[in-house]
């Protein structure tokens, strides 16, 4: 094969990174059973450095996951669990007045680590998940008079629950769109079902060992943004994201009045930085449009607005962005 | 004596006699040229049930007389439900009848008295009014009163009427012209449906549709002739080597390869039996090299682009439809057949 020498070494660089890659994912399946979409996922958001939002029922795995996550990489790790009593400071830090020295001295919070788990995050109110959005955003705090860069590499996991709506803050439209990935997690297989009654029976819950570190995502995150892309899947994520703003251009006139909003410029530079990523995962050094059609619901689902007809017609934004994939012309 | 006597009283009573019918006559005129009735048509009413009171008054030609003016109760407990417009009959000539009925109802049992209704009208500068008799009407309650102690029950369900199709026989030229029109109207929604073409286009003749094989078998050979990987577009020769294949397999095997990806248009087309096995792998080979080619900047070897073109050609002959004998080709066969032997049979 005469292949081109910049995709032939992109290709050798991939296959040495991403060894890492079937390791996590062992030590992952060890402690999580089945959800092979949400290991991926996790994955897939960790490589290309965006946050990621766990939707799910509850009982699925979801703050086990991360955990698992956070073991697995040699991170340091907190959980916070978001209460309606949760005040920004108790997340950023605070600045505490130490009689010893007679001065303010800086208290860091919970959000200086690599790896933040916000569970529940719409049970705290909106004060909260905008200190918490910012810091996502800006990747530093500001305290008093001095601002602090938050380590490298730094994920936010959070995690909300479909269900029980009642005294909650959803978050709103702007700042869910700060995170790339909202992974809807299912219900596990029957035969996945039998082996966590299993193991939860015998008391035998296996343990994820430590087997890369923050260095090594880091490296991985460089080789991740050197994955080629061709113009013809920018072109074909192009055209997905602007058939949800004007889908009447793609065909798909139903949803002119279905949806309100399209999805952001984010959300393009989004499916283009987790198609690499998925491509990386799958130890390959370009994307093909399977890529794109892999990650593009949990990038998209909580991009797209609905209207008030598609609310009442029962249309999810799932099956918009199902039909617009299957609409759209593969290249 | 006894004579004259008569002859005086006689006498003495004929002017009393004139005055008391001077006095008597026209009050017996006017009673006879207007007069007025009330009757119902019936005595008895159930509670809730409809009758009809009719008022008539008859009258010489060129009389005003006014009618009462209900509004919409007879009295407290008679109230009116409709009343009809009046109706006028020529008697004799100088007389006319005038009658009108009103709809009654009353939802009070006993018995009620219906008083006399007025007619007025003018005689001269007089004002004169004919009165009809009153009238009496007993509303009964035919219903069970209502014993709480006894419980409580629900309210009965609607009488279910056993449908009578006869009823319907004596319309049957009008249902079955109303079921055709139906059926033509349904026959042609379906079709417009099942063929997505404007209505004008309904009647226009259709070009027969080019079978899939001819299309990508003419595209295949203009990709050929274009020499594209030859000087150098592998990128577009390979996009539209898989963009010919997308269409056939698309049309061919009804599934939407144009917008799969290599991987679904594999596992797309495992679900169909093909003729060979082979076939699997030779188009895998030609998505496979061509996601490396249009992706990965890769250039494949000239054996590499000769064989996808070469498994493209082949993938579409081995599938293609082979076109199915019309019941007048397979006539005219047999005929010609025939004829061929009893021409060689004669020739012995």
């Amino acid at each position: 094969m005469n292949q081109t020498v910049d995709i032939k070494e992109l290709n050798e660089r991939i296959k040495q990174e991403s060894s890492f890659v079937d390791l996590l994912t062992i030590e992952m399946n060890k402690v999580i059973v089945g959800q092979k979409h949400l290991v991926e996922s996790l994955l897939t958001g960790l490589l290309s450095d965006g946050h990621i939002l766990l939707e799910g029922v509850p009982g699925l795995a979801k703050t086990l996951a991360i955990n698992t996550l956070a073991t697995i990489v040699d991170a340091k790790f907190s959980r916070i669990q978001f209460t309606p009593d949760l005040l920004p400071a108790d997340l950023l830090g605070t600045m505490i007045y130490s009689q010893k020295n007679e001065e303010f001295v800086v208290k860091k919070g919970p959000i200086f680590t690599n790896f933040v788990l916000a569970d529940e995050i719409n049970r705290a109110p909106a004060k909260v998940q905008s200190a918490l959005l910012e810091a996502m955003q800006e990747r530093q705090v500001t305290l008093g008079d001095h601002t602090y860069k938050l380590p490298e590499p730094f994920l936010v996991m959070a995690t909300q629950n479909p269900i029980e709506q009642e005294g909650t803050y959803p978050l709103p439209e702007a700042q869910v769109d700060r995170f790339m990935l909202k992974v809807v997690i299912s219900y596990p297989e029957k035969t996945e079902e039998q082996q966590i009654i299993r193991h939860n029976l015998a008391q035998s819950f296996p343990k994820a060992s430590k087997v890369i570190s923050p260095d090594d995502i880091i490296r991985a995150r460089k080789v991740v943004k050197d994955v080629y892309m061709d113009e013809k899947i920018e072109k074909y994520i192009v055209d997905i994201v602007f058939a949800t703003r004007f889908p009447e251009n793609y065909g798909l006139e139903k949803f002119r009045e279905m949806i309100s909003y399209g999805a952001s410029p984010r959300a393009s530079i989004s499916l283009a930085m987790a198609s690499k990523a998925y491509a990386f995962i799958k130890r390959r050094g370009y994307v093909i449009p399977e890529d794109v059609r892999a990650v593009c619901h949990d990038v998209m689902r909580h991009r797209i607005g609905l209207s008030y007809e598609a609310e009442a017609n029962n249309l999810t934004s799932e099956e918009i962005i199902s039909e617009i994939l299957n609409t759209i012309e593969v290249p | 004596m006894a004579v004259s006597n008569t002859m005086i009283n006689t006498k003495m009573l004929r002017p009393a006699l004139i005055l008391l019918i001077g006095l008597w006559l026209p009050g017996l005129l006017s009673a006879q040229s207007v007069s007025a009735s009330a009757s119902l048509d019936s005595t008895l009413m159930v509670i809730g049930g409809q009758m009809q009171l009719k008022l008539e008054v008859v009258q010489p030609a060129d009389l005003k007389v006014a009618f009462p003016q209900f509004t919409d109760t007879i009295t407290e407990n008679i109230e009116i439900v409709e009343a009809h417009p009046g109706d006028t009959a020529v008697i004799d000539g100088d007389r006319i009848a005038i009658s009108r009925a009103y709809t009654i109802t009353s939802f009070d049992s006993g018995l009620h008295y219906l008083p006399p209704i007025h007619f007025e009208y003018m005689e001269g500068e007089m004002m004169r009014r004919e009165t009809t008799r009153s009238l009496a009407l007993m509303v009964v309650n035919p219903f069970e009163e209502v014993d709480p102690e006894k419980g409580i029950f629900d309210l009965k369900s609607p009488y279910d009427l056993p449908f009578i199709f006869a009823e319907l026989l004596k319309y049957h030229k009008w249902l079955a012209l109303f079921f055709l029109l139906q059926a033509i109207i349904a026959l042609v929604i379906i079709y417009l449906q099942r063929t997505k073409k404007p209505l004008s286009q309904i009647f226009v003749k259709e070009k027969p549709k080019e079978p899939a094989h001819i299309v990508a078998l003419r595209e295949l050979d203009k990709i050929k002739k274009e020499k594209l990987w030859q000087s150098g577009q592998i990128k577009t020769f390979y996009s539209q080597l898989t963009d010919a294949l997308r269409r056939y397999l698309e049309e061919r095997y009804h599934f939407q390869a144009m917008e799969q990806t290599s991987g679904e248009i594999m596992s797309s087309i495992k679900r169909i039996e093909l003729p060979n096995k082979k076939l699997y792998d030779q188009l895998h080979q030609i998505l496979d090299t061509a996601d490396l080619a249009k992706f990965a900047k890769y250039e494949p070897l000239t054996d590499e682009n000769d064989l996808a073109l070469i498994n493209a050609y082949f993938f579409v002959n081995q599938t293609k439809e082979e076109p199915q004998e019309t019941a007048e080709e397979a006539a005219k066969a047999s005929l010609a057949k025939e004829a061929a032997e009893s021409n060689s049979q004669s020739g012995h």
